[in-house]
Parts: C-alpha cells; sequence; structure tokens
C-alpha cells in the first residue's frame, strides 16, 4: 500500500470541496454555519448517547436499552443512505484514479476510506461513542472494548449500506433482478404486517428471534459494550466477522462489472408509452414531456427508489405511527398510524425523481444547450421537466392510495382516503414549486450514472431535507396543537393546503419561466461543467 | 440577399472580452468558412447567432428578420450543430433523433423515415449503444444528422469534420454542396484548412478576441489562382491564415 499517495488523494477530495466553497462568496459564511451546527448537533448526539446510557443504568437493563439504541441507529443509517443518499459519496471512481500511480487495493481503500469520512457516519458515531462514554462513567460498562466495538460497528454499517446500495443497483439494471426485488418487497411488505401477531400468538418465537439477533453487528456491539469477559469477546468477535463477510462482499461485487441490459441490435421502435403520455400536453410541450419522462424512467436511481419508496415510508409511517411510540402522547383521540401516514404522505409522490426535481438540468450534461436550438421557448424545458416529473409523482400517490386501502388496519374510512390523497398532492406542488426555484438558484453538475450518494446542491438539499422533516413531523404536532388540520370529522379541511400548494406551484411555474430566460447562460456555465 | 448579417457583434463573459465589435455579411447560398485560432471567438459567434448566447452588443439579422434568443420562427428555418454536440447521453440515437424531429414540428410519420434513413446514410445503425457509448466521431455524426432532419435552410456547423473518418467527411461534403446548390447557406468552422480551401467559396478569418482580420473569396485558389494581401501573393489558405494569425514559434528543449 501507497500510504502517501493514497492520503494525497484524500486530501485532495476535501480541496475539491473547499474549492467549490470558495467559487462564492456568502458560501464560506455558509461552511462555517454549516460547519458550527454540525459540531453542536454532533455533541447534542453524544449527549444523546450519554442519556440513553443513563437510562439504561437506572432500568438496570443496559444490554436491551444499549440493543435497541444500536439496532434503530444501524437501520436509520442504512434507511437515510437509501433515501437521501447521505454518506455513500465516493467522489472519485475507480476510472478517474486510475490516471494516477495507485494499484488496485490503494484505489478501492481511498474510495472508500474518502466516502466512510463523511460527516453524515460521524453523527451515528458520536452516539454510538456517547453510549460507551455513559455506560463507562456509570461504571456500567467498559472503555477500551466499548470504543473498539463500536468504531467496529461504524464501518460495518458503512459497509452493510454500501453492498445493499450496489446490490440492488446491479439487480435493478436487470429485468430479473428488478422482478425478483419487486417480488421480495411485496414479500416483505406483506409479511412485516404478520410479525407482531405471530409473536402475540407465540412468545416462544420472540425468544428464539432474540437468539438469532444475537449475531447481528448492533447485538453483537451491544453485548461487547455492556458485557464482561467471554461475551464482550464475542460480541467483538460477532462484528468482526460481518465486518470481514462485507467487505468481502462488496470488494466480490466491485469485481464483477455492472452489465446492462442490451437492447437487441435490430427493430428500432419509435412507438412509445413516453409519446403517448406526452401527446397529451399537446404538440408544443408533448415531445418535451416525453424526453423527460424517458430521461427519468431510464435512470436506475430513480427506477430504484421508485421501487423501494413505498415500502420505505410504509415502514416510516408504521414507526412513526405507534401509539405508544415517541410520539404516541402528541395524537390524542386520533388514530395514530393515519397521523403518521398524513406526514408521509406528502413524500410520496417525490421520493422517486427528487433528485431530478430539485436539480432540473443537473444531469442533462451537454444536452442542456440544446433546449436553446429547439424552435420552442426556453422554458418549456424547465416547464415539462417538472411537469414529467409530477406524473411520476401522482402515479405513485395512487398507489399509496390503494396500499392504504389494501393494508391500513381498521374499517375503511373514505374521509380518512381523501385527506391523505389531499395531503400527498399539497406535497406533490409544493415541492415541485420548491424544485423550480432550486433548479434554477442552486444547480449542480451530477452524474446520471451515479447510483448512490447524495448530489444534490445545498439548496437542493435544503428543500429535501428540510421538507421531508418538515413534512413527517408535521401532523404529528397538529395532532396537539390544531387538531382540526387531522380531524377526520373536518375533512374538508385538507382542501386548503392544496388549493395554497397549488397557487404557490403556478406562481413559481410563470416566475422562474422569466428568472430561467434570465439565467441560461449561468446555468449552462455549470450544468456544462464550467462553473 | 443575405442569408445573415451580424453589425457590430460584442459579446463579454464577465470581464473576458469573446467577441469583439464584430461585423459580417454572408450570402444566401454560399459555403462560407468561419476561420480563426484556438480561443478567438468562433464558437461564441455561433453561439451568438442560433440562440445559444444572448449577445451583449450589437444585432443579428437571419433571413432578413432581426433575431433574439427568442425568435422561435427563425428557429425552426436554422439547424445547428454546436461545438459540444448537444446530446442527451442516456438516450439511444433514434430517440434522440426521433425528438429532435418532432420538436422541429415534422410528423410522426416523416419522423420516422427521416430518422432512419439518416441512420442508414451514415452507418449508425448499431441500436443496442446509448449515445453515451458511441465514439467520438460517431457522436458527431448523430449531431450533425440532428442539425439536418428538419431541412433548414441555414446550416451552422461548429468544428462538423474534426474526428470524423474520410468516408463519413466526404459523404458529409456532397451533402452539404448539393445543400448549397439547392441556394440554401451552410456556415462552417474549421480547423482543416485543406478542407475549406476546397469546400468553400468565401471565408473569414478572425483573432483573438473576436476580431475580423479578412473576408474574401477563395475560389480563385481551386483555380490556381492567388489571393494577394499586404503586398505578398498567397497560392493557399494556410500560409494565408498564418500571416493573418501570426506565426508563433516556441522552443521546448526537453520535448
Ligand atoms: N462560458 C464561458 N465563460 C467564460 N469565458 C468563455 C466562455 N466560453 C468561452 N469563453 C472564452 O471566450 C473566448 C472565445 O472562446 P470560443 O468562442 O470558444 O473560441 P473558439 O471557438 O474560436 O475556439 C475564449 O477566450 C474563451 O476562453
Ligand atoms: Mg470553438
Amino acid at each position: 500500500m501507497n500510504f502517501e499517495l493514497v492520503g494525497h488523494l484524500i486530501r485532495l477530495r476535501y480541496k475539491l470541496l473547499w474549492a467549490r466553497t470558495r467559487s462564492r462568496n456568502g458560501r464560506i459564511a455558509l461552511f462555517i454555519v454549516g460547519y458550527l451546527i454540525f459540531v453542536l448537533v454532533l455533541v447534542l448526539l453524544g449527549a444523546g448517547g450519554l442519556g440513553a446510557a443513563l437510562v439504561a443504568v437506572e432500568s438496570g437493563k443496559a444490554l436491551l436499552v444499549a440493543r435497541i439504541v444500536l439496532a434503530s441507529l444501524f437501520l436509520e443509517m442504512m434507511l437515510a443512505t437509501v433515501i437521501m443518499g447521505f454518506g455513500l459519496n465516493a467522489m472519485f471512481s475507480d476510472a478517474e484514479l486510475r490516471r494516477y500511480p495507485v494499484g488496485a487495493i490503494d484505489r478501492r481503500v481511498t474510495r472508500h476510506l474518502v466516502a466512510l469520512i463523511d460527516p453524515f457516519w460521524f453523527l451515528g458515531f458520536a452516539l454510538e461513542a456517547g453510549l460507551v462514554l455513559g455506560l463507562y462513567l456509570l461504571g456500567a460498562g467498559f472503555l477500551g472494548v466499548g470504543l473498539i466495538a463500536v468504531v467496529l460497528l461504524f464501518v460495518t454499517n458503512y459497509l452493510a449500506a454500501r453492498v445493499f446500495g450496489v446490490l440492488v443497483d446491479r439487480m435493478m439494471q436487470q429485468k430479473i433482478g428488478s422482478l425478483l426485488l419487486m417480488a421480495a418487497i411485496f414479500l416483505v411488505a406483506l409479511g412485516a404486517g404478520q410479525v407482531p401477531l405471530l409473536l402475540k400468538r407465540d412468545p416462544a418465537a420472540a425468544a428464539q428471534a432474540v437468539r438469532f439477533l444475537r449475531f447481528t453487528p448492533p447485538f453483537g456491539a451491544a453485548a461487547a459494550i455492556t458485557r464482561s469477559g467471554f461475551e464482550a469477546a464475542s460480541g467483538v468477535v460477532v462484528v468482526l466477522c460481518w465486518l470481514v463477510a462485507l467487505a468481502a462482499a462488496l470488494v466480490a461485487l466491485e469485481r464483477r462489472p455492472a452489465q446492462r441490459q442490451k437492447l437487441p441490435t435490430t427493430a428500432i421502435s419509435f412507438d412509445s408509452f413516453y409519446d403517448r403520455v406526452g401527446a397529451r400536453f399537446g404538440g408544443e410541450d408533448g415531445p418535451l414531456v416525453a424526453h423527460w419522462l424517458r430521461f427519468y424512467t431510464r435512470n436506475t436511481r430513480f427506477r430504484t427508489l421508485g421501487l423501494l419508496s413505498l415500502p420505505i415510508l410504509g415502514f416510516l409511517a408504521y414507526t412513526m405511527g405507534r401509539p405508544h411510540g415517541p410520539f404516541g402522547k402528541l395524537h390524542g383521540p386520533f388514530d395514530s398510524l393515519f397521523v403518521a401516514a398524513l406526514g408521509v404522505f406528502p413524500l410520496v409522490g417525490f421520493l422517486a425523481p427528487a433528485r431530478f426535481t430539485v436539480n432540473q438540468f443537473g444531469y442533462v450534461g451537454g444536452g442542456f444547450r440544446r433546449y436553446f436550438l429547439l424552435p420552442t421557448d426556453a422554458a418549456a424545458a424547465l416547464r415539462t421537466g417538472n411537469y414529467a416529473s409530477i406524473l411520476t409523482g401522482a402515479s405513485m400517490i395512487v398507489l399509496a392510495a390503494i396500499a392504504w386501502t389494501v393494508l391500513a388496519p381498521g374499517p375503511w374510512d373514505g374521509r380518512m382516503l381523501f385527506m391523505l390523497m389531499a395531503s400527498g398532492i399539497a406535497g406533490l406542488f409544493l415541492f415541485h414549486g420548491l424544485g423550480l426555484w432550486t433548479s434554477i438558484l442552486g444547480p449542480r453538475r451530477g452524474n446520471y450514472n451515479q447510483a448512490l450518494g447524495n448530489d444534490a446542491s445545498v439548496a437542493g438539499n435544503v428543500v429535501l431535507i428540510g421538507g421531508a422533516f418538515g413534512c413527517v413531523l408535521a401532523p404529528h404536532f397538529l395532532a396537539r396543537f390544531a387538531p382540526a388540520w387531522v380531524s377526520p370529522d373536518r375533512w374538508w379541511i385538507a382542501a386548503i393546503p392544496v388549493a395554497l400548494t397549488l397557487l404557490f406551484y403556478v406562481f413559481s411555474l410563470r416566475a422562474a419561466s422569466a428568472l430561467f430566460r434570465q439565467r441560461h447562460e449561468q446555468l449552462m456555465a455549470v450544468v456544462e461543467g464550467r462553473g | 440577399m443575405d442569408a445573415f448579417r451580424i453589425s457590430n457583434l460584442v459579446k463579454k463573459y464577465g470581464s473576458v472580452v469573446a467577441v469583439d465589435d464584430l461585423s459580417l455579411a454572408v450570402p444566401s447560398g454560399s459555403m462560407f468558412g468561419f476561420l480563426g485560432p484556438n480561443g478567438s471567438g468562433k464558437s461564441t459567434t455561433i453561439g451568438c447567432l442560433t440562440g445559444l448566447l444572448d449577445p451583449t452588443a450589437g444585432a443579428i439579422e437571419i433571413l432578413g428578420q432581426p433575431f433574439d434568443t427568442n425568435s422561435i420562427g427563425l428557429k425552426r428555418r436554422m439547424g445547428v450543430m454546436p461545438e459540444t454536440l448537444g446530446l442527451f447521453e442516456p438516450l439511444y440515437a433514434h430517440e434522440f433523433l426521433a425528438f429532435v424531429g418532432r420538436m422541429f414540428g415534422l410528423d410522426e410519420a416523416t419522423t420516422r423515415t427521416r430518422v432512419s434513413e439518416l441512420l442508414q446514410a451514415l452507418e449508425l445503425t448499431d441500436s443496442s449503444k446509448t449515445l453515451a457509448e458511441y465514439s467520438t466521431g460517431m457522436r458527431k455524426r448523430v449531431a450533425f444528422a440532428a442539425a439536418v432532419i428538419h431541412s433548414p435552410e441555414i446550416l451552422f456547423l461548429d468544428e462538423p469534420f474534426e474526428s470524423i473518418d474520410p468516408a463519413g467527411v466526404a459523404l458529409m461534403k456532397q451533402w452539404l454542396r448539393r445543400f448549397t446548390a439547392q441556394g440554401r447557406t451552410v456556415f462552417i468552422t474549421s480547423h482543416v484548412l485543406e478542407t475549406v480551401e476546397r469546400l468553400c467559396d468565401a471565408v473569414a478569418i478572425i483573432t483573438r478576441p473576436g476580431k475580423l482580420v479578412w473576408q474574401g473569396d477563395i475560389s480563385v485558389l481551386a483555380r490556381d489562382g492567388a489571393i494577394a494581401f499586404d503586398g505578398q501573393e498567397f497560392r493557399a489558405l494556410e500560409p494565408l491564415f498564418l500571416h493573418l494569425t501570426g506565426q508563433r514559434y516556441a522552443d521546448l528543449n526537453w520535448l
């Protein structure tokens, strides 16, 4: 291994990051503010870990609390990497690194170190380290072993996320793979509903399950943190085994190059579903809408998220909508699952195309200038891309409504369905209106084929993350402080956000089109890679 | 009549002047070469002429009408092959060309026939590869096909021949000759001076930053004649070009 070169390359990544920050004046301030907030959050999370340790010791259930904290953190970090693409930016591709005189192992280590040294993973690590420290201070754990276990867990978490991402991405590129994946998701979605029933009927099965779970990384780490002697050592060994296995799986996956399914060489087909959908938008915009639909739906990342978003959001609604969960107290007389679903529905129509919606032109590359050579209002490209994204989002909302009707427990209530749909549609308009603005004001050149990682701009991420958190949390607090907004008895109130967001959307469409014509040269420079 | 006329065109990128007070008139039906060293402002001029860039100052008139970025009617009568090609990489060639055809108002049946014929003629029949997977020369052919699919009245081609193989160049030249024979206009930038010399009737030469230094008829060269300039006689385009743009010698002793 050539450590010096690897070090240079890792520093180069941060130099590039800094160069991008420096290119505009206000960004430095933003950077510093962001950094301060990051440190603050780290401290908070560390304190949260300490608090958890306190609870663990006081309740006398250190192992149980550690298991729950570590396992939910592990899963949440995985989810966040899939939904938002956090923590998987490798920055350099293997092909790019081949330009430098470094060997295959060095290249692999560089890429993964760059991705691992990401603020996102430190957030989780802060919480875990806080937990270890707390347990140690309260005399219920060992610092050395605990820290080792947590560091191993942190790397394992990264590797698991990466392996999962690569695996899903590879499957999505093959017809059979996507079918298998779809079937698996379907089974998991149906099965997840059955698990609590099964456990209730057969308590012995729960004990059996825990015995199995001991061999998962978070449970292993929990044992290492809270136990001593043989138990602690075997906990560390469990995590270590996972780490080695996942690393090996990752290397194996990366060695096998992705194979895109090829079209048969003959027959060129012109007639397509997209063209027929586009035709509904009339002769002017029709071909452009079809073009954008094709552009989105051909993208593996879009397809993956389209497939995963419903189960993931269903899971999110389920965890946030437990009557005895952290938000349960806020729900008062309302059905907890329904309140949580109200917050999740706005994301349904947005998650799959999100990366494109907030950065409309970031992935068209050199094709950007083509829009100005076509005999049409240039802003039509902006509008139609947004329409196409809305179309895909709207179909996801329909699917989600069907899923709710089929899967939600309790008697069917048309008012609830109306409110959920309204919430989804309001989210659709809100996010797409905001996306028009971030596409023009915060563009960023991205890689169409990049399957993992978050490559939205600062503005795009503010809309994405801020919007997602806002929407998901809002109904819980509304249920407590403004119950009329979530009450099925006043279902018609749900039409108000739809009307307001529609207004905002129409306004944005007009104003952003004018702004787009004005700023198209700056956009061209960024999007085509000269900004 | 002039196919287009530029008067006192200025284009600045921030404080960088890329085109400085350029005036040029190109007659209809001509094959016009637009020459200059790297970075002299050729692509920038074509950008202003085709609606990619907003001129900082000056006026452009195309086919007798004033032109700006929003001249949709005029754009429909122009074909453009931009320097960076302007392709959508994830698409297949036929999808891309069909999209462009439809945008230029061709009906579905016409689009289909023309796309198939263009792909056949330009030997782009490998439909298993996306544009991103095509070679540079193949991508150039696709961009050329997109420029001509709606049979425009004026063609703007920014370095069309570079990195296309000789057979492709020969085919394109043949098409372009027929194109101008019908009274339509071709405006080409190129570095391949021999090709320009044999193909074009007239050229304009500019130097950095976007200053016109010579414009004239070069058909005499094809008839073994000479162009007189600065008291010298030039029998080919290359010496004239080098005389105008300045020959540079630099000696790197390690090379
Ligand atoms: N987007 C841009 N931003 C800033 N400067 C540019 C940009 N595009 C071109 N230039 C500058 O304008 C000048 C002319 O460029 P260009 O028109 O591409 O030249 P040519 O096509 O003749 O090689 C060059 O000095 C170049 O650096
Ligand atoms: Mg150029």
